[in-house]
Parts: C-alpha cells; sequence; structure tokens
C-alpha cells in the first residue's frame, strides 16, 4: 500500500492531488463531474476583502496548448464567501486552503484574520502573484514586501500559510526565500506568465484587460524548472503547479522537488481529470518503488 | 430545471467520457451535423443546453467548444441514444473537426447549461440568426408535443403554433431548413443578399408576424448579439415575454472559470457579470445589458 499523504509545512494532506485556485469554482461547480471528497485539497477562486466584478470580457483566450485569461478576480468578496460559500466546502473531506488576495497589506492580514476566527479554512494561498489586477503581483516581485505581507498573516492568523509566486520575476529563488523567511508553511509555484493576444485584422489584444496569464501544457517547462530551482533555495516544501495535466506530469513535478501538485487550466478541458491522477498515482509511485510520495520528492538526479 | 433568473445551478450528475460519431455531415456552406452516441446525455439533455466538444489526446486545441443540442435521436426501441449538434467551421478547432470520420472517438460533457424554460407559449415565435437556429429545432418538437426531453421527461405546455423567423448571410448558409419544416414548424426566412426569402433583417419579419398571430406570442431568441438586442428591444415594444440564449467564449462550460460573462440586471435594475455557462445560457431579454446600452455602475461591487 503506497502512503499517499504528503505533509506541507503544518499543514497533513491525505493524498498530493490539489485543485488550483480559480480552476474549480467553489467545488459546487465541479460535483457532477468529480467525487470532490477524494481530492487531496481544494482551493476555491480567490476572494479578496471587498467584491469586485473583474475584468471586462473577453476574458480568456486559447493559444497554443494554452490559454491566457483576464478575469480580474471576479468574486463576491470575503464576507459573502464564508456565509455562501464556507459552510459547504467545511463540509467536504479535503483540506481547504482558502486563496486570498489583498490590494494592501492590511487587507491581506484582515482577511487571514476573518478566516482564522470563521471555521472551515484549513490553510490559507497568499495570492501575491496574480497578473490581472493591479497591486496583485507587486507582492510577488519585491521580495521585501512579499516578506512582510505573509509574516504580517502569519502572525495574525493560525492557520498554516502557503505563498503563491508569480514566474514573472527574474529571481524567483530570492521572492521564495523572503516567503520561507516571512514563515510560509509552504510556496505554491507558479502562477500564469504574463502574455497577450492580437486580433492583427483588427489591430485589437484578444483578451479586454488586454494583457492576460498564460496557463496550460505550454507553461509547464517553465513550471518544471520553477520548482526545481526554489526547491534547492528553500527548506520549505513546494505545491507545484503549471500545465499539469497527465499522471507524467504530475511525477515529472514530485521528482523536481513539488510535495503536492495543482491541477488548474487541465479541469477546464478535462473535467475529470482529477479522479484520473488519483487512480493512476499508486501505480506510478510504484514504478519508482516508493513506499510513499515523500520517497520521490525532490529526487531528481541531474548528471 | 431550474429558472434562468435563480442562482446557479449545478448538474447532480454530468456525463464526460468519450462518445463514438456515428454521423458527420455537411447541411449547408460550412455547417456540419455532428452526431454523437451518448445515452446518458441523450436521456438528460433539454432545449437549449449544451455540451462540450474536444478532439481527445491533443493538448492544440486545448479547450472544449460548446455547442447547443440540436436533436436527441432515439434508438430502434426509442430510447435516447445520441445527440446531434450542428457546428460552423470557424477556426482551428471545427476546421479538424469536419475531418473527423465516423466511428472515431470525441471527449465530451454535458448537459450543460439552463434550457429554455418550459413556461406557456401559445405561439412560440422562435427568431435565429447565424448559427443560431440550432436550439430552436428540439425546442420547436417539444413545443410542438413531438417529443419530450430531460429525465424524467419534463412536461411542456402544448403550443397551438411554432414558427422559425431564420437569417443567414445567403440561401447557401441556411442549414437545417428542412428539419424544421418536416417537424411542422413554420419557417421564415431572411438573408442579407436577398438569395432567398426576405432581402433584410431577421428581426424584420418579428413584428408582421406577431402582429397576424391570433395567439398571445412568446419570443425565444438565439444569433449574433446585435441581433438579438434587436429582437429584445421588439418584444419589449410589443410588451410579450422573450428568452434569449446568448453566446460568450467559454473555456470550460460548467462554471469553473469565469470567463463566459455577460452583463444581467438584478431585480432592482443593477448589472452584474453572470457566467452564461451556469447561469445561462438562457436568460431573460430584459435582464440582459447590451452593448450599446449605458452602463452605469455594477451592483455593489466597488469599481475596478
Amino acid at each position: 500500500m503506497v502512503q499517499l499523504a504528503v505533509q506541507l509545512g503544518r499543514l497533513r494532506l491525505r493524498n498530493p492531488i490539489v485543485v488550483a485556485s480559480g480552476t474549480f469554482g467553489y467545488a459546487r461547480e465541479m460535483t457532477g463531474f468529480v467525487d470532490v471528497g477524494r481530492l487531496g485539497a481544494i482551493l476555491p477562486k480567490t476572494i479578496t476583502r471587498h467584491p469586485r466584478p473583474g475584468n471586462p470580457p473577453p476574458r480568456t483566450c486559447e493559444t497554443a496548448a494554452g490559454m491566457l485569461n483576464a478575469i480580474g478576480l471576479d468574486n463576491d468578496g470575503i464576507d459573502a464567501f464564508l456565509t455562501r460559500q464556507m459552510p459547504y466546502l467545511a463540509g467536504l473531506e479535503p483540506a481547504i486552503i482558502v486563496s486570498i488576495a489583498g490590494r494592501t497589506e492590511e487587507e491581506f492580514v484582515e482577511m487571514a484574520r476573518l478566516l482564522d476566527a470563521a471555521d472551515g479554512a484549513d490553510a490559507i494561498e497568499l495570492n501575491i502573484s496574480c497578473p490581472n489586477v493591479s497591486g496583485g503581483v507587486d507582492f510577488g516581485t519585491d521580495p521585501a514586501r512579499c516578506e512582510r505581507v505573509v509574516s504580517g498573516c502569519r502572525k495574525a492568523c493560525k492557520l498554516p500559510i502557503l505563498a503563491k509566486l508569480t514566474p514573472n520575476v527574474t529571481d524567483l529563488a530570492r521572492v521564495a526565500k523572503a516567503a520561507e523567511n516571512g514563515g510560509a508553511d509552504a510556496l505554491s509555484l507558479v502562477n500564469t506568465c504574463l502574455g497577450m493576444a492580437i486580433d492583427w485584422r483588427h489591430r485589437r489584444p484578444r483578451l479586454g484587460n488586454v494583457l492576460g496569464g498564460l496557463s496550460g501544457p505550454a507553461i509547464k517547462p517553465i513550471a518544471l524548472r520553477a520548482v526545481f530551482q526554489v526547491a534547492r533555495a528553500v527548506a520549505i516544501p513546494i505545491m507545484g503547479i503549471g500545465g499539469i495535466a497527465t499522471i507524467d506530469d504530475v511525477m515529472e513535478f514530485l521528482v523536481a522537488g513539488a510535495t503536492a501538485v495543482q491541477i488548474g487550466t487541465a479541469n477546464f478541458y478535462n473535467p475529470t481529470v482529477t479522479m484520473r491522477l488519483l487512480d493512476e498515482l499508486p501505480e506510478a509511485l510504484a514504478q519508482l518503488g516508493a513506499a510513499g510520495v515523500s520517497d520521490v520528492v525532490g529526487t531528481l538526479e541531474v548528471p | 430545471m431550474t429558472s434562468f433568473q435563480g442562482t446557479p445551478t449545478y448538474p447532480d450528475h454530468a456525463w464526460h467520457g468519450n462518445a463514438t460519431v456515428l454521423e458527420n455531415v455537411q447541411i449547408a456552406r460550412a455547417t456540419f451535423r455532428i452526431r454523437l452516441a451518448s445515452p446518458p446525455l441523450a436521456e438528460r439533455i433539454v432545449p437549449g443546453q449544451f455540451l462540450m466538444l474536444r478532439l481527445p489526446r491533443r493538448d492544440d486545441p486545448l479547450l472544449g467548444r460548446p455547442l447547443a443540442l440540436y436533436a436527441v435521436v432515439p434508438d430502434a426501441s426509442g430510447r435516447p441514444h445520441a445527440v446531434d449538434v450542428v457546428y460552423l467551421i470557424i477556426g482551428r478547432m471545427t476546421s479538424r473537426l469536419r475531418e473527423v470520420p465516423a466511428g472515431a472517438k470525441l471527449d465530451v460533457w454535458g448537459p450543460l447549461g439552463n434550457g429554455f424554460p418550459p413556461d406557456e407559449a401559445e405561439h412560440l415565435v422562435m427568431v435565429a440568426g447565424g448559427i443560431g437556429q440550432t436550439p430552436f429545432l428540439s425546442l420547436g418538437r417539444e413545443f410542438l408535443g413531438m417529443q419530450r426531453y430531460g429525465k424524467p421527461p419534463r412536461a411542456v405546455p402544448v403550443a397551438k403554433k411554432a414558427t422559425l423567423c431564420y437569417g443567414a448571410r445567403s440561401a447557401e448558409f441556411l442549414a437545417g431548413v428542412s428539419d424544421f419544416e418536416a417537424a411542422g414548424i413554420e419557417v421564415h426566412l431572411a438573408t442579407d443578399d436577398g438569395s432567398r426569402g426576405h432581402r433584410g433583417l431577421v428581426t424584420d419579419l418579428i413584428a408582421p408576424l406577431v402582429a397576424k398571430s391570433p395567439w398571445p406570442c412568446r419570443i425565444v431568441c438565439c444569433g449574433p448579439e446585435p441581433m438579438i438586442a434587436a429582437t429584445a428591444r421588439i418584444a419589449q415594444r410589443l410588451a410579450i415575454p422573450c428568452q434569449v440564449s446568448l453566446e460568450t467564449p467559454m473555456a470550460c462550460g460548467i462554471g469553473a472559470c469565469f470567463s463566459c460573462v455577460a452583463r444581467i440586471r438584478d431585480e432592482s435594475g443593477n448589472w452584474d457579470y453572470r457566467r452564461t455557462c451556469v447561469e445561462g445560457p438562457v436568460f431573460d431579454a430584459q435582464h440582459v445589458v447590451f452593448d450599446n446600452e449605458e452602463l452605469g455602475a455594477p451592483s455593489a461591487r466597488e469599481a475596478e
């Protein structure tokens, strides 16, 4: 029997298959397709302190083996989340990791406090890397601000803290170390890569927000590189994210240094993908002679 | 089924799997009808709902495409067995889709979205433009009492008459007209170039038709947004109920991605972005904020 449970700092997951924020709605959307109870953890769509309408459409655009999105954190705010979504989520078996985004350090800290006081959250993921809102990405590009916001949230609540970082920086390891110094339990790597698409015949951007975040299989090598580099730079565990769609992808991220993985865009084009990965994971681990997930994490052999 | 105006609803049980292609045939210029074997989908889907369709084992094109139910096809014993959807060749995915032979398998999930509500309609007036006629064959059949849809089959008050007003660029793009006629649906056509039917806009046909009808009319509409907006204005002027099916770019079709939003008014007149896939695609016309309308501020939401 292969041991699937993993430990991310103070957060224990019964398996490493997690769904990424913004790709699984608030879980209810997916119940017609998947047994959400089997997942290791669920990250509901990012919430903000106050409601946000989000960006004007078109909000997504397909690109080669990927897609751009500029949703703009369309959400009803943390108060509505706690009353309308949390009671349902709290009743589910998987860990609930609530993704939050603030415009200021104070907003992040206030939301961390609210989640700490409310029932249902098992951990918090700080979305300091959303490319589609002004202010969203600044905490993820400036190491000093990153450390401050992580440590502020850490002090404000008892819940385990994950920091979700952007790949759109020159030195990701430096930002990662700042998050570690701030007291993050784990890192989520990576958010989308900033990109754009153009309709040249009409000389128009294809996204309402002009720029958007690239996700899907197209960014997998970038994400894998990020996990590999950061795993060598920090001591805290990593959740790998970026174009993961098959069991091979999952295993590559584990070997590169991820302790768990988040499935994102694949939920859009294969709504039952997570169930398949859960079915296939024990066999893939067994192929490496592993007794558990932790036996393969970060075992890449570099000649 | 739930109301198009209600809170988001998600299917208790949707189907995702490989569906065998039974037919993939051209029915008009650049327009194909594809038949997919899937009893679980065929028995659940109702008119106005859609499914997502994807070429399997490929990362490019990556995303599924939403396609509205055209017809539910029974097997020899009369049980729902397959679904027909109609697509227009537009881009990379549909160009590949036309090459898919019978016997091949496609990745399919659904049924998705909320269908047209089974409200009373003594005279059902279906207004379609472009490829927007596709949801109306099954709806017309349902309202004329010829076929029932859903599990358990939903009850729909039988209409005295169903009419399709259908506009396209030219005659060669008109797809499935004989299917509608065979279902007992009265068809009025319009083309931009006058190659068949009225020369001009399909919306020109609505007011005279309603004026001549001896019964109270209800309009349902699907097509390009300017045409939907025009139909909504006509319905408002004539004070007759009107529901519209919106087509917005979708990534997932299941409510997860928040891409496919349209501006929808609530009861107090404020608007918010709503997901077409799970809160629509059918909305009451009076709730939709169309592109050329004054926006005002979104309801209870701070400005970006």
